[in-house]
């Protein structure tokens, strides 16, 4: 069984600040959050099974965040450096190398904490041309079948398909492993291959700029939660938010 | 422009002909709509199934709504067409589009050009019914097979149109506690809520209660956050509220920069006297 997870490394989304008129981006980069469960159903997969777990990444392609996936378990990591990139041009560059592995399995997660457009891996299976399970909150794969639970808002469903295809995860489905000292050591010596893009992106993005309410941040102190409560009263009856 | 919009739930429909009253509206979906000018009602909900339906009309704008299922379908079919594609905008004008990135820190403004899947936000619009034509139609099998389909116990509740909401996060303690923020939701006539934690994680309230980046992004006049420390993925699902309480023991809880009226204190207190003042009047 040779399963391929994808991940995107991008600003630590708990260290984005906004100063004036500016996104300050210039932070630590990570592994996207829901996409450590993608790399860590993907190893699981493989230790149940056997084969090889392999990781792609496109966008940022940040050594640390890279070696970090492969402490985790992976046997190898393609990195696609891309400067500029859309999910058209990502997921072409990626589907390229997904055909050379030619792999049962593809796993992305429900979305990444950067651009949180959540559809990236029901693009990828639309361009292949392969299967779809999205949301999935656990799965059980026996031979070439898979059986997965998908976590809709207001439903569960259990659905079932053929490999080869491709899921997306949601962050239930497990609890990503930390690795040890020793994993982080010996993942130097895992193979990371470098690609250049070569797709060109077909939206272009103009400009980020600070997404900002104002809000009025008026404290009030409830250590005399009663008093506190008559207060908090008279200024929602003001804004005439309650009767 | 050959403009074809696809969504399971008739609002979304409503949303996309209000940004072209004057183009020709093809409607694809399990539901029914006056919002377009041939609406073709596909039988059975299956993701694979639609979207290769949805690219066999060669749209020049496929439009979609953003329900988890909508942007699977829209997605699936913008990959089978080689299209680009544009998630969750939240504003169209020309070939630009709008649209709320890093965990609802910054709004991105993009550029595209047609053909091109956008799937968008919904918004309160006024559009003009049209005279529809309706057709049936019978979809193939798509690969993936549905063996079970379980309903969640979310009451019937209505969060993303609910007026008042009360929301709770891992500061409430414990899944007894939440029994208090219920009977003040109860007593002012609003929805219960809940953290991604609360929900996904500890399992306190049903997952279709959940606020946020990845659940339900809410809309309400007044937005109670009972011990919500304030993620950047919670805040972006609760941007939108006019007015936001938060309740928090932390007054340096990124929830407080966020908040219009701040009371530092125990939720459970609060809670006790906002029931016993609103039940008083």
């Amino acid at each position: 069984m040779n399963v391929v997870a994808l991940f995107k490394i991008v600003p630590d989304d708990t260290l984005i600040k906004i100063t004036g008129s500016t996104l300050d981006l210039n932070v630590p980069a990570k592994i996207s959050t829901y996409d450590k469960s993608a790399i860590e159903e993907a190893i699981r997969i493989k230790e149940k099974h056997g084969g090889k777990a392999i990781g792609i990444t496109a966008g940022n392609t940040d050594r640390k965040a890279i070696r970090e996936a492969l402490a985790m378990g992976l046997d190898e990591v393609i990195a696609i450096d891309m400067k500029e990139q859309d999910i058209y041009s990502t997921a072409n560059m990626i589907a390229d190398q997904l055909k050379q592995l030619n792999p049962d399995l593809v796993i992305g997660s429900e979305a990444t904490t950067d651009s949180s457009g959540g559809i990236f891996p029901a693009y990828l299976a639309g361009l292949l041309g392969l299967p779809l399970i999205s949301y999935v909150k656990s799965i059980t794969i026996e031979g070439k079948k898979i059986r997965a639970e998908r976590n809709l808002i207001s439903s569960t469903e259990i659905v079932e398909a053929e490999l080869p295809l491709v899921i997306s995860v949601v962050g239930e489905i497990n609890t990503p492993r930390i690795p040890t000292v020793k994993q982080i050591l010996e993942s130097s010596k895992k193979p990371v291959k470098s690609v250049n893009a070569n797709v060109k992106p077909l939206v272009k993005l103009a400009s980020v700029s600070p997404y900002v309410i104002q809000r009025k941040k008026i404290i009030i102190d409830g250590s005399k939660m009663e008093e506190a409560v008559d207060k908090l009263l008279s200024y929602l009856r003001q804004e005439g938010v309650i009767s | 422009m050959n403009i074809v919009v696809y969504s399971e739930d008739p609002e979304y429909i409503k949303v996309a002909s209000s940004y072209f009253p004057n183009e020709k509206i093809v409607a694809v979906s399990t539901s029914d709509t006056k919002y377009a000018d041939e609406l073709h009602v596909v039988d059975k909900m299956d993701e694979e199934a639609i979207a290769k339906y949805l690219a066999s009309l060669k749209p020049d704008l496929l439009i979609t709504g953003s329900t988890k299922r909508d942007k699977v379908v829209g997605a699936y079919a913008a990959g089978l067409l080689k299209y680009p594609i544009l998630p969750d905008v939240i504003e169209i004008s020309g070939n630009k589009a709008k649209r709320v990135v890093y965990s609802g820190m910054g709004i991105a403004e993009l550029e595209f050009n047609t053909p091109i899947v956008v799937s968008i936000s919904k918004k309160n619009v006024e559009a003009k019914e049209r005279q529809t034509q309706k057709k049936n139609v019978n979809l193939e099998e798509g690969k993936v097979k549905k063996i079970e389909v379980k309903q969640k116990g979310g009451e019937g509740v209505d969060l993303s149109s609910a007026q008042i909401i009360v929301s709770v996060g891992r500061g409430i303690g414990s899944k007894e506690n939440i029994k208090f923020a219920d009977e003040l939701a109860r007593a002012i006539g609003g929805a219960l809520g809940g953290s991604r934690p609360i929900t996904a994680d500890l399992g306190w309230l049903p997952e279709d209660r959940q606020i946020g980046l990845s659940g339900l992004k809410v809309k309400p006049k007044v937005y109670f956050a009972l011990g919500i420390s304030g993620q950047p993925q919670h805040l972006a699902g609760i941007k939108d509220s006019k007015i936001i309480v938060a309740v928090n023991t932390d007054k340096n809880a990124p929830i407080v920069e966020n908040a219009d009226y701040i009371v530092v204190g125990d939720v459970i207190k609060f809670c006790q006297e906002m029931v016993k003042k609103v039940g008083k009047k």
